[in-house]
C-alpha cells in the first residue's frame, strides 16, 4: 500500500493549490523525519527563543518600566512615562535628525560608488580585473575600530593626510573632525571604505545579465551609456532593490564609526548623536534601560515602517524579468 | 518511536537548561578569569595536580564544608585588570588567603577595564554579585549609583580605626544620601611637571619647587606667571615662540602648557575648588571657574600657548598624550603619570597661584561593598583587613600613594629610588594643598551631567568664536535641567 502511494502520479490540484498541498496529510516516514529534522534544529530554536525572542519580548515589558540593570529590585511599571519622555526628548529628535542626514547623504553615496565601483571592475577594457576587485573589496575587511582609528589620524587638521592633501593644492582644509558641518562628508568618506560588498553583489548582478541583450542592443545602435542606462540597471535592479534594503536598515542602525571617531561623546555639538548612540547611552551608559528599550522600539518602527514602503514601491522599480511577486 | 523521540527533546532541553543556567559560569571565576588575563598557559597548571584544599572549586556554596568563607573580589572598575597587574593580585591573594586562609578564602574576578562596567552590570542585574569591588575611582562609583553599600554602619559596630586617614579624604567618600560608601586606600596628588629640556632650550629658569615661593625672577608663581611662560615655550615651526608678531598659530611644533588627560572641572579647580553643584542644589558657574575658562580659552585661541583639540589629537603631540610626547613643556598632572612616558627629561614643581589661593587637586581610589552583597558584616570585615593590616602590600599592588599617613613616608622613599632624578617631596608637600570639592564631585544625575559639561568642553576646544560667557551660562541651563531630571 505504501508503495503504491509513492509511486501515484503527482497530485495536480494539490500543486496548483499551494495550501490543500500543505493539508496533504503526511505519511509515516514523512512523519518521523520532520520529527527528527525538529530535533536537529532543536539547539538553534532553542538558542533563538532563549536568546532573541525572549529578550526582544522582555524590552516591550522594560519599555513600561522603570528598569535599571544597577538596581533591578527597585524596578517598577511606569506605564506610558517612557514614551512620554521619548516624544518630548530634545536628544531624541535630535539623534533621529542626525540619522536621517547621514543616510541621505550616505545611501546615495556609498551607491554611486558602489556602483561605479561594480561597472569599472566589470568592464572587459579593464587589465587585471582579479586585481582591481580584490582591491576594491579588500577595505571593507578592514574592522570598524581600525579605520575609525586610522581616519581620526587622517582626517587631524594639524597633521592629518587629507588636509596635507589639501594644502598641496592651495586648499585649507575645513576641521573635519570638530566641524558639526564637515563630520558628515567625512563619515560618509569613511563609509566609502566599507563599499566592497555592495560593489560585489552589483558586480554579481551585472554579470547575470544575458549578453544577447547587448547585442541586441547594439545592433540596434544602442551606444554605452543606453546601453548601462536601458539595459544593466533594470535588469540589476533586484540587486539594487536588496542593497538599498540593507543600506537604509544600516544608516538606521549607525553606531561603531560614531562611537569610535568621537568616543561615543556625541560631538561635534551633537552632529554625531546617532539615533543607535543615543540609544546605547541611555542604556548602557545612564543606565536607564526601560527608556532605552522604548527607544529601541521607536528604532524598530520607523526601520520596519521605511522598509515597508521601500517593499511598496518596489513593484514600480524592480525589474524579475519573467517572475511574478506577490 | 515516539516516546524515545520525546525523551531526546526533553534530554536536550534539560541539557541547554543546565548549560545556560547551571551554577557559576567559568567567566565569574575570580581565579581562572586571573589566569586567563595574565595569559598563563592551562598545561603550566595542572589542576590535578594541586591540592584540593589548596585550590578549591570557585562555585563551592559558601561557607564551605571546612567553614572557610569565600569573598569574591571583583577587578577591573578602575586599576588592576593589566596582566602585570594581575600577576601582582595574585601574589596578595595569596598573602591574604595563608595568613586568613582558616576563615576567609579571597577570590578574584578579574575583568579588563573595557568590559568592567557592562560585566559588573549583569551581575547586579542577575543578583550575583561579588563581594567587593575595586579598587574604583570617582567616575566607576558613580556609573553605579546608588548600588553600594553604607559602610558607616560597619565602621561603627566593628569599631574600624578611621584616625590613619586625613578626615578630608573620609568626607571625600561620604555621597550623601547614599552615606559613607568607601573608605581611603590611594592618593595620587598633583604638581606641574615640566620637561627641563625645553625650559633649557629657551633658557628659562624652571618653575619653583617649593609650594607658594615665589619665580626665580622674584614674580610671584601664579597662573599670569604660568602664561607668560608658556608663551615663550610655545614655538611653531619657524622658530618663533607665541610673543612674537610673526608667530604662526597654524604651525605650531610645541607648546607651553597643557592640563591634559582631565576634563574641565580638573583643568579649572586649579583656579579655586568649586563645584557646579550650588548652595541651594540649583547648577551654578562658580566665579573661578569662569575665569579659570577664559584664561584656557584665551590660551588656546588668542595666546596659543594651550593646544586646542586639533593640535591635541595630532601625531606630533602624541595624539593626547602630550606631555609625553616631549612637545609640551608644562603640564599639570597626578603621580600616576609616571605609568605612561619615557625618555622625557623631567621633573614636577609646585602649582601656581590663582587669586592668592593655591589648589593641587587630588585623585583617590577607592574599595567599595555592593549594597545587595550577601553578608555585608563579612564583606567589610574582609575590605578593613585589605585596607588596614595588608594596606601596604595592596598599595604596592597599585604603584600607588598610600591614603594611611602612616605608610606615606616609605612610599616616598619607595618612588624616589625609581625616579632618583624628581624632586618627589613636592608631591607629598601637594597634599597640603588639595581640591575640596574634589573636581571630581558628585552631581544629581553624575553621568548625563558630565555629558553636558563634556559636551561644551568639546565646543570651546574645537570653536575660536564662542561668546564664552553666554557659552557657559547656556551649560549652566542644562546642567540644572538635568540635575531636576532626578529630584525627588
Amino acid at each position: 500500500m505504501t508503495t503504491l502511494d509513492r509511486v501515484e502520479p503527482p497530485d495536480t490540484a494539490a500543486i496548483s493549490s499551494p495550501v490543500r498541498a500543505r493539508r496533504k496529510r503526511l505519511s509515516g516516514k514523512e512523519r518521523w523525519e520532520r520529527k527528527w529534522g525538529l530535533f536537529f534544529i532543536s539547539p538553534w530554536i532553542i538558542g533563538f527563543l532563549a536568546f532573541t525572542l525572549l529578550p526582544v519580548l522582555a524590552t516591550l515589558v522594560f519599555a513600561f518600566t522603570d528598569y535599571n540593570p544597577v538596581r533591578p529590585d527597585d524596578m517598577s511599571f511606569v506605564g506610558l512615562k517612557n514614551w512620554n519622555t521619548l516624544l518630548h526628548d530634545a536628544k531624541v529628535w535630535k539623534s533621529l535628525r542626525v540619522t536621517v542626514t547621514y543616510a541621505l547623504l550616505a545611501v546615495p553615496a556609498s551607491f554611486i560608488f558602489g556602483l561605479f565601483l561594480a561597472s569599472l571592475v566589470n568592464s572587459y577594457f579593464l587589465v587585471g580585473q582579479n586585481i582591481f576587485r580584490t582591491l576594491y573589496y579588500s577595505t571593507s575587511m578592514i574592522p570598524v575600530v581600525a579605520a575609525g582609528v586610522i581616519w581620526g589620524g587622517v582626517a587631524n587638521t594639524q597633521t592629518g593626510w587629507l588636509n596635507l592633501g589639501l594644502e598641496a593644492i592651495g586648499i585649507k582644509g575645513p576641521d573635519w573632525l570638530n566641524d558639526p558641518t564637515w563630520i558628515y562628508p567625512l563619515l560618509v568618506l569613511i563609509g566609502l571604505w566599507g563599499v566592497g560588498n555592495l560593489m560585489l553583489t552589483l558586480l554579481a548582478g551585472m554579470q547575470g545579465v544575458p549578453n544577447d541583450v547587448y547585442e541586441a542592443a547594439v545592433i540596434d545602435g544602442a551606444n554605452g551609456w543606453q546601453r548601462f542606462w536601458r539595459i544593466t540597471i533594470p535588469m540589476i535592479t533586484p540587486v539594487i532593490f536588496y542593497n538599498l534594503t540593507l543600506m537604509l536598515i544600516g544608516a538606521f542602525k549607525y553606531f561603531d564609526l560614531a562611537y569610535v571617531l568621537k568616543n561615543g561623546t556625541g560631538q561635534p555639538q551633537d552632529a554625531t548623536l546617532f539615533y543607535a548612540l543615543n540609544f546605547y547611552k541611555n542604556s548602557f551608559e545612564y543606565n536607564l534601560m526601560g527608556y532605552g528599550s522604548a527607544l529601541a522600539w521607536v528604532q524598530f518602527v520607523i526601520v520596519l515602517i521605511l522598509t515597508l514602503v521601500l517593499f511598496g514601491t518596489a513593484r514600480h522599480w524592480v525589474y524579475y524579468a519573467g517572475e511574478r511577486r506577490s | 518511536m515516539n516516546k524515545k523521540f520525546w525523551l531526546l527533546v526533553a534530554l536536550l532541553v534539560i541539557a541547554s537548561l543546565v548549560v545556560a543556567c547551571g551554577g557559576e559560569p567559568a567567566a565569574q571565576d575570580g581565579a581562572n578569569q586571573a589566569e586567563d588575563v595574565a595569559e598563563e598557559p592551562a598545561a603550566e597548571e595542572p589542576v590535578a595536580e594541586e591540592p584540593a584544599a589548596e585550590e578549591p572549586v570557585a562555585e563551592e556554596p559558601e561557607p564551605s564544608a571546612d567553614g572557610v568563607r569565600e569573598i569574591r573580589w571583583f577587578i577591573g572598575l578602575g586599576a588592576g585588570s593589566n596582566p602585570e597587574e594581575v600577576e601582582r593580585e595574585e601574589a596578595f591573594v595569596e598573602l591574604f588567603n595563608e595568613a586568613y586562609g582558616d576563615k576567609y578564602r579571597l577570590v578574584m574576578d578579574v575583568v579588563t577595564n573595557e568590559t568592567a562596567y557592562d560585566v559588573l552590570k549583569t551581575q547586579f542585574a542577575s543578583g550575583d554579585v561579588p563581594d567587593i569591588v575595586g579598587p574604583v575611582g570617582v567616575r566607576g562609583m558613580y556609573s553605579f549609583e546608588g548600588a553600594w553599600l553604607d559602610l558607616a554602619p560597619y565602621i561603627e559596630s566593628q569599631e574600624y580605626d578611621l584616625s590613619d586617614f586625613n578626615p578630608a579624604l573620609i568626607e571625600f567618600y561620604n555621597l550623601g544620601t547614599q552615606g559613607q560608601i568607601g573608605l581611603p586606600f590611594a592618593v595620587y596628588p598633583s604638581a606641574l611637571w615640566y620637561n627641563k629640556d625645553l625650559f633649557d632650550e629657551a633658557g628659562l629658569d624652571y618653575p619653583p619647587h617649593e609650594w607658594g615661593a615665589p619665580y626665580a625672577d622674584g614674580d610671584e608663581w601664579t597662573f599670569d606667571k604660568l602664561r607668560e611662560l608658556a608663551m615663550y615655550l610655545t614655538v611653531d615651526a619657524n622658530g618663533n615662540d607665541a610673543t612674537m608678531p610673526e608667530f604662526d598659530p597654524d604651525n605650531i611644533v610645541q607648546f607651553g602648557y597643557h592640563p591634559m588627560w582631565t576634563d574641565i572641572r580638573g583643568a579649572w579647580t586649579f583656579f579655586s575648588p568649586a563645584s557646579f553643584v550650588g548652595e541651594d542644589g540649583a547648577a551654578a558657574m562658580p566665579d573661578a571657574w569662569r575665569e579659570a575658562a577664559s584664561w584656557h580659552y584665551e590660551g588656546m585661541w588668542t595666546d596659543y600657548f594651550i593646544p586646542n583639540s586639533s593640535y591635541v589629537n595630532s601625531d606630533f603631540l602624541a595624539q593626547g598624550n602630550t606631555f609625553g610626547s616631549g612637545n609640551v613643556a608644562m603640564n599639570p598632572n597626578h603621580t600616576w603619570y609616571t605609568c605612561c612616558f619615557e625618555g622625557a627629561n623631567w621633573d614636577v614643581a609646585a602649582i601656581p597661584s590663582h587669586n592668592g589661593q593655591i589648589t593641587a587637586k587630588l585623585h583617590a581610589d577607592t574599595f567599595v561593598i555592593p549594597a545587595a552583597v550577601k553578608d555585608p558584616d563579612l564583606a567589610f570585615e574582609v575590605l578593613s583587613l585589605m585596607l588596614g593590616e595588608f594596606a601596604d602590600e595592596l598599595v604596592d599592588v597599585y604603584g600607588a600613594f598610600p591614603a594611611r599617613i602612616s605608610l606615606q613616608e616609605e612610599a616616598v622613599a619607595r618612588m624616589q629610588e625609581a625616579y632618583p632624578d624628581a624632586d618627589l617631596q613636592v608631591f607629598v608637600d601637594a597634599l597640603n594643598y588639595p581640591d575640596n570639592p574634589n573636581h571630581e564631585s558628585g552631581m544629581p544625575n553624575f553621568l548625563k551631567a558630565t555629558d553636558v559639561y563634556t559636551s561644551f568642553a568639546s565646543l570651546y576646544e574645537t570653536d575660536p568664536n564662542l561668546d564664552l560667557d553666554a557659552e557657559l551660562d547656556k551649560m549652566v541651563i542644562e546642567l540644572d535641567k538635568v540635575f531636576k531630571e532626578v529630584e525627588p
